[in-house]
């Protein structure tokens, strides 16, 4: 077959891209004379103009069509994440290491905890109305203020040792730490469906400790449960001052100078802690290190 | 007699010695050809790897290494992603470097090599005896001994000949047996009648000569040796791929760098800003489409080797489409190969016999008693005979042994009369003087089949001057009357009519020897002529030509309103050739040459006004004395050109004198000495039947069946297959748009990526490949050879507007609707679209497992990351179901879509079957396989992108109803691709 290429110098080829970026005897810029631009860049624009209106109507639809109080589906939400604070992260996981007597090293921690607890303050909890029945708070109708759905109150010193008001440094300095343990909301969940309040249960994980104890544990509230009127959770619409029901969980006899894996599971009914994908469903695995 | 004394003489010489021998075989080598350099296997292969498409996929495979290796540094659980997209992107260059290479290699092995024309022994004297040598030994100055159906050891100078014929086919492609005598006859030495060239054949009588060159020196040594210098450059396909591949390579550099800046504006990293970089020019390349390309050039090729175009390079296929010149061989390919009578003159009549392939319609009249007398003629003075145990073979296909005249003329009278060699055996033959050149007529003498009639018969066939020279009587109708002027003129007449239609007229002649003088015991001596051979009876003419074969005209015809200018190139007299060529149209009915319109104005052939004429008979003596700027003249100014007495070496001069006019030349050649111009030309094709072997290692295709018709099929695949590759580049670039944008908006807009790396490889090597190569089984839109063939620099491939509109336009649409996918499946789970902006840090963030959606709800990391698979398959199912719109709307360019008919091509819809299937298996079957990050859609889901897919289909049938209403218009230009 033939030679069909001629061999172009450099030169002859930064001629001919000249050429081509403006050609003086057609007039062309870029192979387009200047109206030929004009034509195209105006089709283009209203090409764009009706789909971006297309578009934007169909959004529209779409977010007309859905609920704005609970989502469509909430099947990638079944059960819920549990978090841990203070979470501080490592290469695998919430790690936490600290040194009883470098004050430095769980300032931060403490901190955390003071931030993190400064929503459950009783002046930002003032919208929110006293609860007591233990039981689920189950409202159909909006008979809260500006349309909305009651929210029960959870104030930072029902975790009372935990709480930071009575020990300000939440037992990290005698080596005694609290960690405070969060359930994910999820519209409309249902932790059980017999009345049984959700327990964290915080244990060392088996494989790696058998030859320790039995982990301590003090649970605040009392029997770490959180409480049924909390539930269900109705959505940031009907429910805009909803806070997160909190169980602290206060670590009596952690060995010292040694790495500790520790496991607080969350024991209700439809709550699962064994999904092998998701080690935040259901349960919080964390390192814990208390040098001395 | 004489001449064998002249053998023993030279046998007597004692030709060379061995020490001489030992000598010239040191200094010149053996006589061997240099084989052509083999470009080794592996080399072969390697290439396959890197042209073209796959030059752009190892660079991303490169980039894919080098963006992990980045990550990796950065954070080492950096996703493996990168490294997956690389070793698939690596496989697929491989995996189609492989299946070309296989598809190369199955149509070069087909093709035997030079080697095989080599000569296995020569008898040669030295030492004053005759041995038996491996011809590789023979030097220069040997003296070497050839008989009938030796192939000749070297390039020889004939010293004595006995009735040598050679078959110069393998050499010049014409098969007609040519006489060796030790006369010089000319003084090109390609034309002396006194040299016997190196790997042709002796047909027939024994040569004595001298050894004149060994080995590479040989004519055809030289030959092979031009031929495997003349490059084998890029064919046009492989440029408008490299072309295309700029395009890609153009539009993902510049979105990725300009991407680049706005990522450093939004103060990301630097080094995300290079990952983000090298996954805008990812995402670009078409990883499916040299496989689709491939595999439709393949399909095509195939298509056309059972139309007897046997393609031994993929490229060609195409390379034939944009054909529009063919330089063609007379004879073989326009032409039946061989001689057959044409027309017959009688009673002053000139009747036209049937010269198609069967003859089954000889309409002559055959009443006369002349035509009585001439059959008898024809069928006696004959020497031919049909070869042994042929008795089911159809007569046209059966073997003679004889000349091509004699057998045209055996066949001929066969098919008339019947069994001719049972009315030979009636008539015995008594007396035989074969034809040759000094006499110039053939006769023999034989007893009549009539018992009562003790007659002899005496027949003769001969030139017709030297016919005439010998008769005093006529026959007319039956009766013998003299011969007068008028009728001399007559014939002079019919003689010249015949022979300006370029064919070989025979005349015939008898005479009834009478009985008293010559009784049946006479005893006739062919060498003392004792019987009369003056006052014969002169009875008719007989015209026999090389007939083209009957489907050439009509494939002319097409090439023509194809805008294919079909040239003719032959090696024989221009009066044939042009006569040849007028019957198959190559010079049409109403043109004219520059010599006819001199003859019809009557003035001198300097006075005619050269453009008038559209004709040209141009022969090889003319074409020699032309400078270039002539012969490009001649080229541009002539539509309709014939070459004759051209030697094979003028032809490569044509060839590349079209070339010079941007054309694109398909040359067909079958002797040794068209391979530099099969080379030459932009697509050599070489003939299957007569060819030799080194005409089709040189040439890109091999005509199995020689016929002119199978080019013309062949042009019309090449076509096609163009027309086809646009679409399936069309298809495939479409969706790169729609897998571009997301990562784009990624950047800009922070939402949550919308398909991740995996999801586009399965669209590209999934979902789309069955689609793209059904695209190249669409019968075309409308007649394909009513068209210009395309011109190789101005019509592209992958052309600007293809571009825009697949790129800008349905691009664009198709990623809206995903875009409208994805955003559904977020919302309906909890995000909604203005949550969704500007979430990625959050998004992204492994240590956040409590990140809020639009009702409140609390997201673990590995909630929103299946989530996040949820939308790649969201968008994947989108982009698949437009791709069925889009896989529909490119079965065509300009009609619409109910115009082709939506079922005509089966294997869209096998293809379109083929996405879905694929879809659902992801979703449903691999959902649970983490790596694939597929899950399972609901149903609704799965129609999200149907009214964008509906849309995309409206917009292009929109888009060519207006290109239909309004060519040549500002619409017209701009969005037909």
């Amino acid at each position: 077959m033939a030679a069909l290429q001629e061999k172009k110098t450099c030169s002859q080829r930064m001629e001919e891209f000249r050429h081509y970026c403006w050609n003086p005897d057609t007039g062309q810029m870029l192979g387009r004379t200047l109206s030929k631009w004009v034509w195209i860049s105006l089709y283009y624009v209203a090409f764009y103009v009706v789909m971006s209106g297309l578009f934007a109507l169909a959004i529209y639809t779409l977010m007309w069509t859905i609920d704005p109080y609970t989502p469509d589906y909430q099947d990638q939400l079944k059960s819920p994440g549990v978090t841990l604070r203070p979470d501080v992260y490592g290469e695998r996981g919430l790690q936490i290491f600290y040194n009883v007597s470098d004050n430095t090293s769980w300032k931060d921690l403490t901190q955390t905890l003071h931030t993190f607890l400064s929503a459950y303050s009783p002046e930002a909890q003032e919208e929110n109305i006293n609860c007591s029945s233990g039981q689920y708070f189950i409202q159909k109708e909006f008979h809260a203020p500006n349309h909305t759905k009651f929210s029960c109150k959870f104030t930072a010193d029902m975790l009372q040792n935990c709480s930071g008001l009575t020990d300000h440094n939440f037992g990290f300095e005698e080596g005694k730490p609290c960690f405070i343990i969060k359930m994910n909301r999820i519209v409309n969940f249902l932790p059980s469906n017999n009345n049984t309040a959700p327990r964290v249960d915080c244990t060392f994980l088996e494989k790696d400790h058998k030859d320790f104890k039995p982990l301590e544990v003090d649970y605040y509230p009392s029997n770490g449960t959180f409480s049924l009127h909390y539930f269900p959770y109705y959505g940031k619409k009907a429910q805009p001052h909803y806070s997160n029901p909190l169980v602290a969980a206060k670590f009596l006899n952690i060995p010292k100078n040694k790495e500790v894996i520790i496991v607080c599971k969350i024991i209700a009914e439809n709550v699962s802690f064994d999904n092998p994908h998701d080690p935040y469903e259901g349960k919080v695995e964390f390192k814990l290190k208390i040098q001395k | 007699m004489k001449k064998n004394s002249e053998v023993q003489a030279l046998r007597q010489l004692g030709g060379l010695t061995s020490t001489r021998v030992a000598e010239l075989l040191a200094q010149n080598g053996p006589n061997v050809l240099t084989p052509p350099k083999e470009t080794p296997e592996i080399i072969k292969f390697l290439k396959e790897m890197v042209g073209g498409f796959s030059s752009l996929l190892w660079a991303g495979a490169v980039l894919c290494f080098i963006a992990y290796l980045i990550e990796f540094s950065k954070d080492k659980s950096a996703s493996m992603d990168n490294v997956y997209l690389g070793v698939v992107l690596i496989v697929v260059v491989i995996l189609t470097g492989i299946f070309a290479y296989y598809q190369e290699a199955k149509s070069t092995n087909i093709i035997a090599s030079f080697t095989k024309m080599i000569p296995r022994k020569a008898f040669v004297i030295r030492d004053g005896e005759k041995r038996e040598i491996p011809a590789e030994q023979l030097v220069v100055g040997d003296i070497v001994e050839i008989k009938g159906g030796d192939q000749i050891p070297a390039d020889i100078r004939i010293l004595a000949s006995h009735g040598c014929k050679v078959d110069n086919s393998s050499l010049t492609g014409e098969s007609e047996p040519q006489s060796r005598t030790c006369h010089i006859t000319h003084e090109n030495p390609l034309e002396t009648k006194n040299i016997s060239f190196y790997s042709t054949t002796c047909l027939e009588g024994t040569a004595t000569g001298m050894v004149i060159n060994t080995g590479d020196r040989t004519i055809i040594g030289r030959i092979a040796l031009l031929a495997s210098s003349v490059g084998h450059e890029k064919t046009p396909i492989a440029i408008e791929i490299e072309h295309f591949v700029h395009i890609v390579a153009g539009v993902a550099v510049s979105i990725g760098i300009m991407f680049f800046i706005i990522a450093i504006c939004m103060k990301y990293r630097v080094l995300d800003a290079i990952i983000f970089l090298i996954g805008i020019i990812l995402a670009n390349v078409p990883e499916g489409l040299v496989a689709a390309v491939t595999v439709s050039l393949s399909l095509t090729a195939k298509r056309m080797a059972k139309k007897n175009c046997l393609v031994k390079n993929l490229e060609a296929v195409e390379t034939l489409g944009s054909t529009s010149i063919i330089c063609s061989d007379k004879t073989g390919t326009l032409t039946q190969n061989r001689m057959t009578v044409a027309h017959l003159w009688f009673d002053n009549q000139v009747y036209q016999a049937d010269t198609s392939e069967d003859q089954k319609d000889q309409i002559f009249d055959q009443s006369s008693a002349t035509w009585a007398s001439l059959s008898k003629i024809v069928t006696l003075c004959n020497r031919a005979e049909f070869a042994p145990s042929q008795e089911s073979v159809p007569i046209m296909k059966k073997v003679v042994m004889g000349d091509a005249s004699e057998a045209a003329l055996l066949k001929f009278s066969e098919v008339i009369m019947g069994d001719v060699i049972e009315r030979r055996k009636r008539n015995r033959k008594v007396a035989e003087i074969p034809f040759n050149s000094f006499n110039k007529f053939q006769l023999s003498i034989h007893e009549t089949e009539d018992p009562d009639d003790k007659r002899f018969l005496l027949v003769m066939k001969g030139a017709p001057e030297r016919i005439m020279e010998k008769c005093s009587t006529i026959m007319m109708h039956g009766q013998e009357q003299p011969l007068d002027e008028s009728t001399a003129a007559a014939f002079q007449t019919a003689y010249m009519e015949l022979g300006s239609l370029g064919e070989r007229v025979l005349g015939f002649c008898h005479l009834y020897l009478p009985e008293d003088e010559f009784p049946d015991t006479y005893s006739f001596d062919v060498e003392s002529m004792n019987f009369p051979t003056s006052d014969l009876c002169f009875v008719g003419l007989i015209s026999l030509i090389d007939p083209p074969r009957s489907t050439v005209p009509d494939a002319v015809m097409k090439c023509r309103s194809a805008g294919i200018k079909v040239i003719m190139v032959t090696g024989d007299h221009p009066i044939t050739a042009k006569a040849i060529a007028r019957s198959v149209g190559i010079i049409s009915a109403n043109s004219e040459t520059v010599e006819e319109i001199a003859k019809r104005l009557k003035i001198p052939v300097e006075q005619v006004n050269k453009r008038e004429a559209k004709a040209a008979v141009v022969s090889g003596m003319e074409l020699k004395e032309m400078s270039p700027e002539e012969l490009d003249e001649l080229l541009t100014y002539h539509t309709e050109i014939v070459f004759a007495r051209t030697s094979p070496q003028q032809k490569l001069i044509i060839v590349e004198g079209c070339q010079r006019q941007d054309a694109v030349v398909a040359v067909t050649g079958d002797g040794v000495n068209d391979s530099p111009a099969l080379k030459k030309a932009d697509i050599g094709i070489a003939m299957g039947c007569v060819g030799s072997d080194a005409a089709k290692n040189a040439a890109d295709m091999v005509l199995l069946d020689d016929n002119f018709s199978s080019i013309v099929t062949g042009i019309e695949e090449g076509r096609l297959i163009f027309d086809n590759l646009k679409k399936i580049i069309a298809f495939t670039l479409t969706k790169n748009i729609a897998e571009l944008i997301p990562f784009l908006i990624f950047i800009i807009a922070g939402v949550p990526l919308p398909i991740g790396t995996m999801a586009i490889l399965f669209i590209d090597l999934g979902t789309d490949v069955i689609p793209s190569i059904a695209l190249a089984y669409e019968k075309a839109e409308s007649d394909i050879m009513s068209r210009k063939p395309r011109h190789k620099k101005k019509d592209r491939l992958a052309n600007h507007q293809l571009a825009l509109y697949s790129y800008l336009q349905i691009g664009i649409l198709q990623s809206v609707g995903g875009f409208f996918a994805y955003f559904t499946v977020y919302a309906v789970q909890g995000f909604k679209p203005d949550r969704l902006l500007y979430l990625r840090p959050l998004w992204e963030n492994d240590s956040l497992n409590d990140l809020e959606d639009s009702y409140g709800q609390e997201w673990t990391k590995y909630q929103r990351k299946y989530l996040e698979c949820t939308g790649y398959t969201a968008y994947f199912v989108a982009v698949m179901v437009q791709q069925i719109a889009d896989v529909i709307i490119r079965k065509t360019r300009i009609n619409s879509i109910f115009r082709q008919g939506l079922f005509r091509n089966k294997y869209i819809w096998v293809g379109i079957a083929s996405q879905i299937i694929i879809a659902v298996i992801l979703s449903c079957g691999f959902g649970s396989i983490p790596i694939l990050n597929f899950t399972t859609l609901r149903v609704q889901y799965w129609f999200a992108a149907v009214p964008y897919a509906i849309v995309i289909w409206l917009y292009d049938e929109l888009r060519k109803l207006l290109i239909r209403l309004y060519p040549g218009s500002w619409w017209d230009k701009t969005m037909y691709y």
